[in-house]
């Protein structure tokens, strides 16, 4: 398929295309092929329905940044019916997509907006913790952006095992290799940009951090409804107990990272020590 | 101007990042496969070169299931049906992850399983076999394919050992000047970094593993084969007293045709013969043991029935909990006091209340080389008291953990002496 997609958007024929994704496709085969030739058009759609979402909810501005939300999740929409569509054959893909795109949108809060999250500092903390949901690579470091630290720090704080730490080494690599850059990609952030928010934090450092605090709290708390139910706020007792007894290394790991309060909480209960100051929020801008 | 041509790129960034996304994902050997319900995580398959499977059940529906890998990259799902079951095969290079999901009344549940793509050893041993399967197959009984299969595999296996440690010495005889002297050993050793050290020991820990395994499984073999022994041995017994009934059934109509005279001499009130009794005693039990049969069956479906409910009750007040967690101890009492005034106790608050005041029990086997002390030091942490002991499991019993048991053992089996846990024994 990959050599079929390849550029494939640049020839296709609006018309052609959509007539061919309303007739039934049989096999996981024919779905790709017809997917494939017709990708721009139905991330124009699922853009649209995006538009008209927030349109109708009242969030819509015509602006570079709000054009620029619609088609990320259009895109993110186009990902996940790419994928999940191909198990729903025989279908109509131009329904199917319609259908998937509708049902996102019936769900309580689809996406996480506010303006703020729109502008280049927004956009780069919405991108890192909405890509942390989906990949423990950007969950770990989102350690490293949030706080500053390293990989030995993470595992000293998280209160890791051996296994368990190999892990974060990997996850560290990784996304220095090339996560953080396509997650960049993914936000839309220019290096302009970027290097403006690199400027900035160096200039500005406390208001920086400030502004940054403020809107990681409103992303984390979008997106840590992504964790399981079971994965609720501790109280310190409670963090002490699991630091102790030595369970719930995904919990730690999820919460920990998605939750500035938390963080605050269980600070010391890990293998770094309770003398060391509590961590305050001092973002990191390149991985 | 600018800003359009700014949004077109970011399109064309986005077409492009999609038309370049490989269908088979590159993913690391080792790395786990994330598995997300409903966009939400719920755990990972931990799938190397074994097989791997996650099960998950849940009170809500089940609508979409997706793979990723550490990076976040989607590899494939399912999206589950309103009501029923679907399966899903998901190519990930060699590998495959089978998905199934089914919705019922009571709530979806998901089951996931790793499987690896057979390696080169693996292929040549299907392969010897598949060889000793026909050739036995051929040669035997089908009753006893089974032993000739495990003696071939048996004797492939000594083979090729054999085989290997000959090329093994011929290698040292031919090349002495490659041997590592110990001291040599014992420098790089010396040298060797903490990584590489902590890599060795993860690799003899899961070498160790590996052999723990294979020691269990040739074990379930020898056990199954005891099993299929005796069960051969019955079956044998039972051929016997059939047969030997048959004939007594053939000897007795046999005596019948040949004297109708004699039988005719004798008083028409004789009573039947031993022949015609054991057959009539024989429909007796037949139809006692399928009355028998169809009351079991009965029984077993009501049972099934009422624990279905249980099932759904207790996942009921699982989520009453998680939300009364969630909510606040204060606003929890006087949530409850609410509702029991209201509804004087609903039954799930009954069933929850009940369920708390009941020990919870699991079963746990610990790691090789944990100290009695150190079991003890354990249950005691966990506030619990040991129980029976069998084939090498310990019962305990605590008091009902505040998460669901699913994820309660989870968290049991991430501690450093436990083995395994699991709830039923």
């Amino acid at each position: 398929m990959q050599n079929t997609l390849r550029k494939s958007h640049i020839i296709a024929d609006p018309t052609v295309s959509v007539s061919r994704l309303e007739e039934v496709v049989a096999t996981s085969e024919e779905f790709d092929q017809v997917v494939a030739q017709a990708l721009p058009i139905l991330l124009d759609r699922a853009a649209g329905y995006t538009k008209r979402f927030l349109r109708e909810t009242g969030q819509w501005n015509d602006d570079i940044e709000h054009e620029k939300f619609a088609l990320r999740w259009g895109s993110e929409y186009l990902e996940r019916f790419l994928v999940c569509g191909r198990s729903e054959v025989p279908c109509r893909p131009l329904f199917l997509f319609d259908s998937l795109v509708a049902k996102q949108h019936s769900k309580p809060e689809p996406f996480c907006y506010h303006p703020d999250l729109l502008k280049p500092l927004g956009r780069f903390l919405d991108g890192l913790v909405a890509r942390a949901v989906v990949s423990r690579d950007a969950l770990i470091a989102l350690y490293h952006h949030s706080y500053g630290w390293g990989a030995g720090d993470v595992i000293a704080v998280t209160g890791l095992n051996g296994l368990e730490s190999q892990r974060i080494y990997k996850n560290f690599r990784r996304w220095r290799e090339s996560g953080w850059q396509r997650t960049m990609d993914e936000m839309g952030l220019t290096k302009p940009e970027l290097a403006e928010l690199e400027n900035q934090r160096q200039r500005h450092r406390q208001r920086f951090n400030g502004e940054a605090e403020r809107l990681i709290r409103v992303a984390q708390g979008h997106y840590r409804k992504s964790e399981p139910d079971h994965y609720p706020c501790l109280s310190r007792s409670q963090w002490g107990e699991m630091f102790t007894q030595g369970y719930g290394c995904d919990y730690r790991i999820w919460h920990l990272a998605l939750c500035l309060d938390c963080m605050q909480t269980a600070w010391g209960l890990g293998s770094c020590g309770s003398s060391a100051e509590k961590p305050r929020l001092e973002l990191q801008v390149r991985p | 101007m600018v800003q359009e041509e700014d949004l077109e790129l970011y399109r064309s960034q986005l077409l492009d990042s999609m038309s370049e996304r490989p269908v088979h994902s590159v993913r690391g050997l080792s790395d786990p496969i994330q598995v997300y319900v409903n966009e939400r995580r719920v755990g990972e398959l931990k799938g190397a070169e074994t097989e791997g499977t996650l099960h998950v059940h849940g009170v809500d529906h089940i609508e979409t299931v997706q793979l990723r890998t550490e990076d976040g990259q989607l590899l494939g799902g399912v999206v589950a049906p309103e009501s029923g079951f679907r399966a899903n095969r998901v190519r990930l290079s060699a590998d495959t992850v089978e998905l199934c999901v089914q919705n019922t009344l009571q709530g979806g549940s998901l089951s996931a399983v790793f499987i690896p793509a057979p390696s080169f050893w693996r292929r040549t041993w299907n392969s010897l076999a598949d060889v000793a399967d026909r050739w036995t197959v051929r040669r035997s009984e089908s009753t006893m394919a089974y032993g000739f299969r495990t003696v071939a595999f048996t004797q492939a296996i000594l083979a090729i050992a054999v085989v290997g440690l000959v090329a093994d010495r011929v290698m040292i005889w031919i090349a002495p000047e490659h041997i590592v002297a110990p001291t040599v050993q014992a420098e790089a050793l010396r040298t060797a970094s903490i990584g590489e050290i902590e890599q060795l020991a993860k690799q003899l820990r899961e070498l160790r593993l590996m052999q723990t395994k294979v020691g269990e499984a040739l074990q379930s073999q020898e056990k199954g084969m005891t099993l299929l022994h005796q069960t051969m041995a019955r079956l044998s017994s039972t051929q016997e007293s059939v047969a030997s009934s048959v004939v007594m059934v053939k000897e007795e109509m046999e005596k019948r045709q040949e004297g109708p005279e004699r039988e005719a001499d004798r008083p028409a009130q004789l009573p039947p013969g031993k022949g015609s009794v054991d057959q009539e005693q024989f429909e007796l039990a037949i139809h006692g043991l399928a009355s028998d049969n169809e009351r079991l069956s009965k029984q077993i479906a009501g049972l099934e029935e009422h624990n279905r409910m249980l099932t759904a009750k207790l996942q009921t007040a699982i989520a009453h909990v998680a939300k009364a967690a969630e909510q606040g101890p204060e606003r929890v009492v006087a949530r409850e006091a609410d509702v029991a005034r209201k509804h004087q106790l609903l039954p799930v608050v009954d069933s929850r209340q009940s369920a708390q005041a009941q020990p919870f029990l699991f079963w746990v086997t610990f790691s090789e080389g944990t100290t009695q002390e150190s079991i003890d030091q354990w249950v005691n942490g966990m506030k619990g008291h040991k129980g029976v002991q069998n084939e090498g499991w310990q019962e305990v019993q605590i008091l009902p953990p505040p998460v669901p048991p699913d994820l309660f053992l989870e968290q049991i089996r991430g501690e450093k002496i436990i083995k395994e846990a699991r709830l039923n024994h």
